[in-house]
Formats: structure tokens, C-alpha cells, sequence
């Protein structure tokens, strides 16, 4: 398994994604059957130059009519990676940051997916940008280069400004009109707890919805002593504190908060997934992909 | 009481200064927060907004407790303690060398309700020795006695066991006290500490009589000049109240006439020592457990008043002894009761030979002394019986303890006979007179050695009647003053025997019993009454007569006494002087009877009292220093002989009357003895007299801090 702090030393994204595909394909016994997607359109009558083998011979021992069975057009699978680079996922003081760790893991999904054929879009949630809540977005395609693309847009990406996330996947739903794939990278510290309906949204428009919630280990333990002025990363907030004194505290609201996210999501039928960042991240995409395999 | 704080090293409390720590690190925890970017700020900020009131609350009261710890630890180092207001005054900083001084005289066994000042006192100096700074030397006297304390005090040490022992086992004496004189030593004893501050404690009852006003206060020497006054903290273990006691002050004891033969009356003088009139009090009389008489009598306030009891007292030695009722509410017991000892004499019955009796009285040879031994004279006690010669010659001498021969003839042999058996056999006494019917060679013959010296001739000096007889007359020259039958005269009263005249008396021969001795004799040296010892029996022969044929003697008034004296002496029943009371702390020299050794002086309690001897292989003894009051047996023995009682010299040791006084001193006055207010103080009780001490803080400032100190690591862990 590949350690995050030896991960981060290993230079660009494009590297660091591609080792945790690498190791990604290794953990798999076989390489996963994203299928390709055949789906029955409409008949119709036949006509000189139709293939013979795609007349419906059932509807013709009925009809007494030739018709020949019309089919969408075999596609790949389609995947929306969303990243949320607010300012919060800019928070780390270990090997790497949250939006660090996403990205890595963003890359590798990426790759994976480009690898079998499948299409792969980017959109980096944040505040700027043409829309609201997207602060960049790299549109569904599978090629080699388009993978480069998203990785670039990747490593570009800093955490800065606050979550708008709801914002961001409304504009994936309008992206991904069809049926896709969508993970969400964030750690859904959303001051205006809009994040989770919008997640619901989105998997009640068909989508198939996937969260991958990073925290950092400091977020999940609270590991500090001294007297602090704590920052916000994504405003103008600020509270001085007794760690020590509110540990407790923060813990039990912590629990409470993925608790709650889970339970949530879960009863909207989205898959949760909560990592922390010291976990190696070829790991967690090899669980997730070995569950969803099961699934 | 209004109470005073006080700190034995008071410069600890810069420690308070300390409090500035941990206001500073709270400060500057408020201020100096490290600031931290941090991605779910949102959960702090709930947290914070939950807990924001209660870390307030935590934190005011974290400082509060480090500020106590720090303050409670810089106090406690400081030796705070809380003294009566009154006590400032012999107030000391740092360590002294302290002497405690506990009265243990009799006044301090003066009991209230089950308890008696000594008691108290006790406990308090007890105390007052366990408050003692570990840095404190310190030493114990007990006074006691004129001497001052009784078995000295020490220099002051760091030895609290032996201390404590000491004055555990101390015990109120019967002796007076000498406060004056034992704080005065005290301080002699401070001297030789290094300690520089010095103070005495002094456990009293505070009775004026054992303090000296007049006295210079004591001070403790020192080698660079005149001396230092120490504090002097005066306990009053009285705290204060009123000591009222009665006391039987003195009881004297004198033959009553009017009650009979052995009739004694008692006069028992009882004081009032206290501000209230006393009524009612019973005076009861006792000999050996029974009670004799009782009665009451009212004293004055501040008075005294005088019961007279009367008894017939048996023969012998009495011992008896006076009581007052106990007040069993508060008293000095030990003064309400006065033992003492009767010499009582026996009766005599004396036969008087009348050697020339007469129908006329006043011619009567036995006129004269039938008057003296009369029993109005007398109060009873020699009955005295008159015969002619003849008479007395055939009578039996048995009921008889004395016989007078007044000018009797010389005695048929038979007669004469008896009597030496009399005398020598039953110890009869022999009084021979002479006169004109005496022929001396005859006499000799009759009486034998019945006679001290014999007869030689008679001697006239003067006619009676003739001019100058009074000038030529003979008169009594040398005198045995300190003989039974002359003691009783006084330097005054000596005149009348002096001043008899004798016309005619007889001369003796120098020969005679070895035993004869000459009590008076006639100014020319004739022996004018001479003593002689036959047996158990004496015999005293009176060269002249006993009326008034030859001699004037009869009708001088020192006739009687010597006459009645003689009677009382022959019979061995002389009335012997009371012996004298000795005073409970003094000596009292005891003289061994001839022939026996002082062998031991029992106590009142019948335990061996003190006694020395003058010398190694001295027969008589000194007893004493007399520790009780009481009855005292004296002990004699032959020389290897096994000891017994000798009931006539048993004496009464009584107690300073002066102790029943138990009124206080004035404070003012006794503190301007001590030095002034400034150096001395009055205090209720041993807490209070712990000039640096009082009540001590330390150890509950200790235990807040330490409570503290949990406290604050409770807080700091949560």
C-alpha cells in the first residue's frame, strides 16, 4: 500500500495518481467489467439494407411484419468527478492536505476510468469561475490526453474561499443530463448544511451518487493542547479556545456530524465512504471498488 | 474575646507577591492564544458556544485556586495565628526560650466544683508546653515553699519528654508560695539560653500573698549589661472568678474551770476570706471519731469570728481536732479543719498530814496549803484529803498519790515504812515541810533515805516579830527557774517568790542521795527545796515550814503555784505546757526523753515524715521540712531496743494561714511589678498566654492549599 507521506514525495499528480492506479490494479484479481451500456431504442419496419439479424422475430410472428429492432448507441461508462476545493479542504498539516489527498485519489479514478474506455469529467467546486460554485470543469471524454487534462486542472487547484457545493452539483445534474457516475470528493463542511440535500438531488435524478468524505486526522481527533485562536479556512471567523477544555465536546459533534451524514445519505441510497487522509489512498479505492464490485 | 491576627515570620507574606504568577500566565494564556487555520472550525465554535459559560466559571476559578495555593503556602510560612486581644501586649516575634512556672502551693488546692485550681493549672501548663514552637527552648519550675521552687529550674532545653513528665507528676504542696521569688529565678534561668527572646508562664492562682509588690521585677541577666525584662504571661487559673474561702485560722485550747475536772474549752477562730457574710457555719469539735460538740457561728465578710466549744477531755494525751462544714460547691478543704494536742493531766488525790493542828484555822499548820489545793483553785483536779499525825500513821496510803507532811513529829517506824514503799514501789510523792515539831537527828532516823539530803540543824535568822527581822530574814537566792515547779513563773512574776522572807529553816548535811538536787536555796546557800528520787517515786523536802511559823512564804501569792505545782509534779501529773504547733514547711527540733533515741516521725498519713539528726549518734532528731499538715507521731526506742509511740511528743504541723486568703492582687499593680504592661499580662487561660503563638493557623492554611492544589489539578485534568 502506498503511504500518503511517501505518496506526497513522489512529485507531480500525474505520478502520484498514476501509482495508486497502479497499485489500484494490482489489489484487483481482474480488471473490473465496467460494461458497455446496449439499451433497446424502438422498431422499426424493415428495409432493404437493415441487418437481417436485428429483425425482431417475435414481433413478426405476431405483426406478421418484418421489423427490425433499433438499439441506443453502445456507449461507456460516464463518471463526473466532483472535487470540492474550498478552503476547509485546504487544511492538512500532515503529508498532504484534504484537497491534496482528493486530488490524488480524483487522479486515479480518473486514470482507471480512461483506461477501460470510460468517460470521465472533472468539475472543481469552489467559489469564482463562469458558474456559481464551479470553479473549474473538464467535460466528459476518455481519451489519454483528456485524462492529462484533468489531472492539470487538478494540480492547479487550490482550496480557497467556501463551500459551495450544492451549487457545484446542480451544475454537474445539468452536465450529466444522462445517467452517470458521480463521486464526490469533499469533506461537507458546509456551513449552510445545504450540501446533503443537493447530494440528494442528484441521486434523485438517477444518478448514481458516491462520497468519498476526507477528513483530516487532526479534524477526526482533536489532538491539541495549547490555548489556540482557530481560523476559519473559508471566512473571516475566528474563536479562541482551550482545546483540552472543549475536546470533549468537539468530539461528540464530530461523531455526530458523520453519524448523520451517513445515515442520511444512506437513506437516499448514496454511498458514503469516510477516509481520513493518513490512510493510504490505494487502499480506499480498492475497498471502494471491491464494494461496489459486490454491489 | 476580640481576638488579633499574628504572624511569627511575617516576611513570608512577600510570598503573597507570588499571586502576580498565575494572574500573569492567565493573562497571558487570554492573550497569547496560538492561531491555527483549521478546517472544521464549525464544530470548535459549537463546542466553544456549549461550553463558553462553564470554562469562564473554570477558568476564573482555576485562577482562584492557584491564587489560594499561593497565598494559603506563603501564609502558612508566615505562622499566622489568632491571639486574644489582650495578649499583644507580651507579644514577641520569633522564638523564645519560655519557662513555665505552676504554683503548687496550698492555696492552688482550692477546689471548684470536682476540680481544684492545681488541676487546671496543670492542664494548661500542660498545653501551653505542647504549643511551644519546635524552635523554642524551654524549662519547668514548680514553686513552691519560701525557698522558691521547690527543687530549683534548669536552664532551658529542647528535652519536652522530661518536661512533661515533671510537670505531670507534679502535686499541689501544703506550703505557701513565692511567685515573686520564682519568677525572679525564672529569669535567672532564661539567661542561660541563647535564644534572645525570653518569657515566662506562670500558672497561678494569683493570690496577693504570694506576690511581693514591693519587689524588683524579674529580670533576666545578660552579659552586656542590665538585665532584660522577659514577657511575663501571668495564667490566672482562676480565670478571673472570686476565690471566696472560710478557714479555721487558728484553734486554742485552755482548761474551763466551769466544766469540771478535764473540762477544756476550744477556741476556734474561723476567718471569712470571702465579700459575703457567712451564717450558720457549722464548728464541730472531735476527739480520735467522735464528735465531741458542735455549734455555729456567723462570720462577717472579710471578718473573723470565734467559737468556744467545750469538752472534758480524757486524761493523757488528747489528740483532737476542729472542722468546719465543707462547702462542697468551691473551697479550700484542706483549711477548714486544725488538729491539736491536749496534754491532759490526771487527778490527784493528796494526803496532807497535819503535824499541829489547831481549832483555830489561820494557826492551823495545814491552813495554807488545804487553801491552795482547794478545788476552787485547783478546777477539781487535786483532791486533797487532812489528817493528824496519828491518823495519817494508820491509814492506808493506797488511794494517794502525793503525801504531805506538814511539821509533822518524826514518824512511827511502820508509817514511815509505808511510805517508802509508797514512794518507791508505786511512785507516791513525798512532800515533807518542816517546822517545831521537827528534830532533825530524829528525823533522820524516821525517814531514812526517804530524805533527799538529811537534816544537819536549825538555822533561825531572825525572830519573826523582832525589828530588823524583816532585814535579816532569809530569802530565796538561787532559784531553778526552768524547773517544772518554777517555769511557770515569768520574769515578772518572779518578784513575789524573791521576795518571801524565812526566819528559820533547816540545814542539811552535805551527804545524801546521789540523786538530790537543790531546786532553790536561801541566799546565805542553804538549800531551801531540795529533790530527791527513791524508786519510782520523788520527794521534795522544804527546809522551812508551810505556815506561817517560821517563814512568810504562805501568804505570798507565789505560794500556791509553786505549791500546786509541786502536788502536780510528785503525782507525775504536772499540768505540762501545751506543746507548740509547727508550721507546715519548717523544722521542728524533737528532744528524746533520757535514755531513748528518736527512732522515726510518722506523718499524718502514718508514713516515716523527713528527719534529720545534728549529729551521726545524736539521740534527738530534727524533723522536717514538715510537708503536711496534722497530727505527727514521734517514734523512741532504747538504744537497741524496739521503737513505740511516745504520745507526749506528738506535735500538730498547721498551715500558713495566710494561703486561705485567696484574694487576687490587683492586675495594675502586679503588672507595674512585673515591668509594666508593655513586657507583662494577665490571661484567662494557656492559649492566650502563648505570647507568639495563640491559636495556630499554619496547619489549616497548609490544608487549604493542599485542598487547593487538588482542586486545581482536578480542573486542569477534566
Amino acid at each position: 500500500m502506498l503511504d500518503p507521506a511517501l505518496l506526497a514525495r513522489l512529485g507531480p499528480l500525474q505520478v502520484r495518481a498514476r501509482k495508486v492506479m497502479e497499485g489500484v490494479l494490482t489489489g484487483l484479481h481482474k480488471s473490473p467489467s465496467y460494461g458497455q451500456a446496449v439499451e433497446f431504442s424502438e422498431h422499426k419496419e424493415y428495409a432493404p439494407g437493415d441487418e437481417i439479424r436485428h429483425i425482431d422475430w417475435r414481433a413478426y410472428a405476431k405483426l406478421d411484419k418484418y421489423y427490425v429492432k433499433r438499439f441506443e448507441m453502445e456507449t461507456n461508462l460516464r463518471a463526473m468527478l466532483v472535487v470540492d476545493a474550498s478552503g476547509s479542504m485546504a487544511y492538512g498539516r500532515g503529508a498532504m492536505t484534504k484537497l491534496q489527498y482528493a486530488a490524488v485519489c480524483a487522479g486515479a479514478l480518473a486514470y482507471l476510468l480512461a483506461r477501460q474506455g470510460d468517460q470521465v469529467a472533472l468539475l472543481l467546486a469552489g467559489d469564482g469561475g463562469p458558474h456559481a460554485g464551479v470553479r473549474g470543469f473538464v467535460p466528459f471524454a476518455s481519451s489519454p490526453t483528456h485524462v492529462q487534462g484533468v489531472l492539470r486542472e487538478l494540480e492547479n487547484a487550490a482550496g480557497r474561499g467556501p463551500t459551495l457545493l450544492p451549487a457545484a452539483l446542480d451544475f454537474a445534474a445539468e452536465k450529466a443530463p444522462r445517467r452517470a457516475l458521480t463521486i464526490v470528493l469533499s469533506d461537507l463542511f458546509d456551513a449552510t448544511d445545504a450540501s446533503i440535500p443537493a447530494l440528494k438531488m442528484l441521486r434523485s435524478r438517477r444518478h448514481d451518487v458516491l462520497l468519498l468524505q476526507i477528513h483530516d486526522r487532526e479534524e477526526l481527533d482533536f489532538p491539541f493542547d495549547d490555548p489556540t485562536r482557530f481560523l476559519s479556512m473559508e471566512d473571516d471567523r475566528q474563536i479562541e479556545a482551550q482545546p483540552r477544555q472543549i475536546r470533549e465536546s468537539y468530539l461528540a459533534e464530530m461523531r455526530a456530524f458523520l453519524e448523520g451524514t451517513r445515515r442520511e445519505l444512506a437513506r437516499a441510497d448514496v454511498e458514503v465512504q469516510q477516509i481520513a487522509t493518513d490512510a493510504p489512498p490505494d487502499r480506499v479505492l480498492l475497498e471502494l471498488l471491491a464494494r461496489r464490485e459486490a454491489a | 474575646m476580640l481576638e488579633r491576627l499574628t504572624f511569627a515570620h511575617p516576611a513570608y507574606l512577600w510570598g503573597i507577591a507570588a499571586l502576580a504568577l498565575p494572574i500573569i500566565v492567565h493573562l497571558f494564556n487570554q492573550r497569547r492564544p496560538r492561531p491555527l487555520a483549521f478546517g472544521a472550525i464549525e464544530f470548535v465554535l459549537r463546542s466553544q458556544r456549549q461550553k463558553a459559560r462553564r470554562l469562564r466559571l473554570r477558568q476564573i476559578l482555576l485562577l482562584a485556586l492557584r491564587c489560594l495555593l499561593i497565598a494559603a503556602v506563603a501564609c502558612a510560612l508566615a505562622r499566622p495565628s489568632l491571639k486574644p486581644r489582650g495578649a499583644q501586649t507580651a507579644a514577641a516575634v520569633g522564638p523564645q526560650a519560655t519557662a513555665l512556672v505552676l504554683d503548687a502551693s496550698l492555696s492552688m488546692r482550692y477546689r471548684i466544683g470536682s476540680r481544684t485550681l492545681f488541676e487546671k493549672a496543670r492542664s494548661e501548663a500542660l498545653a501551653a508546653l505542647d504549643r511551644l514552637g519546635p524552635d523554642e527552648p524551654s524549662t519547668v519550675g514548680i514553686c513552691a515553699g519560701a525557698a522558691g521552687f521547690a527543687s530549683g529550674i534548669g536552664a532551658p532545653s529542647f528535652d519536652r519528654i522530661a518536661e512533661r513528665r515533671v510537670l505531670q507528676a507534679a502535686q499541689p504542696t501544703y506550703l505557701p508560695s513565692d511567685m515573686t521569688g520564682c519568677l525572679t529565678a525564672a529569669a535567672k534561668a532564661l539567661g542561660e539560653s541563647p535564644v534572645p527572646g525570653k518569657r515566662i508562664i506562670a500558672f497561678s492562682d494569683l493570690a496577693a500573698h504570694s506576690i511581693r509588690l514591693d519587689a524588683p521585677p524579674p529580670l533576666v541577666p545578660s552579659p552586656k549589661g542590665p538585665g532584660v525584662k522577659p514577657n511575663v504571661v501571668l495564667v490566672d487559673a482562676a480565670q478571673g472568678s472570686d476565690l471566696p474561702n472560710a478557714a479555721l485560722t487558728a484553734v486554742a485550747v485552755r482548761p474551763s474551770a466551769s466544766l469540771g475536772p478535764r473540762g477544756y474549752e476550744v477556741v476556734a477562730t474561723v476567718s471569712n476570706f470571702g465579700a459575703q457574710p457567712i451564717s450558720g457555719l457549722q464548728v464541730s469539735l472531735k476527739i480520735g471519731q467522735a464528735t465531741l460538740a458542735k455549734g455555729f457561728v456567723d462570720v462577717p465578710a472579710r471578718g473573723a469570728a470565734k467559737k468556744t466549744l467545750g469538752a472534758v477531755l480524757p486524761p493523757g494525751v488528747a489528740l483532737g481536732r476542729v472542722e468546719l462544714a465543707r462547702d462542697d460547691a468551691q473551697g479550700l478543704d484542706e483549711d477548714d479543719g486544725q488538729d491539736f494536742i491536749v496534754h491532759v493531766p490526771r487527778d490527784v488525790k493528796a494526803l496532807v498530814v497535819d503535824g499541829s493542828p489547831s481549832s483555830l484555822r489561820s494557826r492551823d499548820e495545814a491552813f495554807f496549803v488545804e487553801a491552795a489545793l482547794a478545788p476552787a483553785r485547783t478546777g477539781g483536779r487535786i483532791t486533797e484529803q487532812t489528817l493528824d499525825a496519828d491518823a495519817a500513821a494508820n491509814a492506808s496510803l493506797d488511794p494517794f498519790d502525793v503525801v504531805l507532811l506538814l511539821n509533822v513529829p518524826p514518824p512511827p517506824k511502820a508509817f514511815a515504812e509505808k511510805l517508802r514503799q509508797a514512794v518507791s514501789k508505786r511512785g507516791m510523792g513525798l512532800f515533807i515541810a518542816l517546822g517545831d515539831h521537827v528534830d532533825p537527828d530524829a528525823y533522820n532516823d524516821a525517814l531514812g533515805d526517804l530524805m533527799p539530803r538529811p537534816l544537819h540543824l536549825l538555822k533561825t535568822a531572825a525572830e519573826p516579830g523582832a525589828q530588823d527581822a524583816e532585814d535579816r530574814a532569809a530569802r530565796f537566792g538561787v532559784i531553778e527557774w526552768t524547773h517544772p515547779l518554777f517555769r511557770i513563773f515569768g520574769p515578772a512574776e518572779r518578784e513575789g517568790l524573791e521576795s518571801a522572807r524565812t526566819y528559820r529553816y533547816a540545814l542539811l548535811k552535805p551527804e545524801g542521795a546521789q540523786s538530790a538536787h537543790t531546786l532553790a536555796s536561801f541566799d546565805d546557800g542553804a538549800p531551801a527545796l531540795v529533790e530527791g528520787r527513791l524508786g519510782l517515786g520523788h520527794v521534795l523536802l522544804y527546809t522551812s515550814s508551810a505556815s506561817r511559823v517560821w517563814t512568810d512564804w504562805p501568804i505570798r501569792v507565789s505560794f500556791l503555784p509553786v505549791l500546786q505545782q509541786a502536788v502536780s509534779y510528785l503525782a507525775s501529773a504536772l499540768e505540762e505546757r501545751q506543746p507548740l504547733p509547727a508550721q507546715v514547711g519548717d523544722e521542728r527540733p524533737v528532744a528524746a526523753p533520757q535514755g531513748l533515741v528518736v527512732a522515726q516521725i510518722l506523718g499524718p498519713d502514718g508514713k516515716p515524715a523527713p528527719m534529720r539528726r545534728e549529729k551521726q549518734d545524736q539521740a534527738d532528731a530534727v524533723a522536717g521540712p514538715i510537708a503536711a499538715p496534722g497530727l505527727h507521731r514521734v517514734q523512741v526506742s532504747p538504744p537497741r531496743g524496739a521503737p513505740h509511740d511516745d504520745p507526749s511528743l506528738a506535735f500538730v504541723a498547721l498551715l500558713d494561714a495566710k494561703e486561705s486568703d485567696l484574694r487576687r492582687v490587683d492586675e495594675s499593680e502586679l503588672k507595674a511589678q512585673l515591668g509594666g504592661a508593655g513586657s507583662a499580662q494577665v490571661a484567662a487561660s494557656s492559649e492566650a498566654a502563648q505570647g507568639s503563638h495563640g491559636t495556630p493557623l499554619w496547619s489549616g492554611l497548609l490544608l487549604v492549599g493542599v485542598l487547593a492544589l487538588l482542586g486545581e489539578g482536578a480542573l486542569t485534568r477534566r
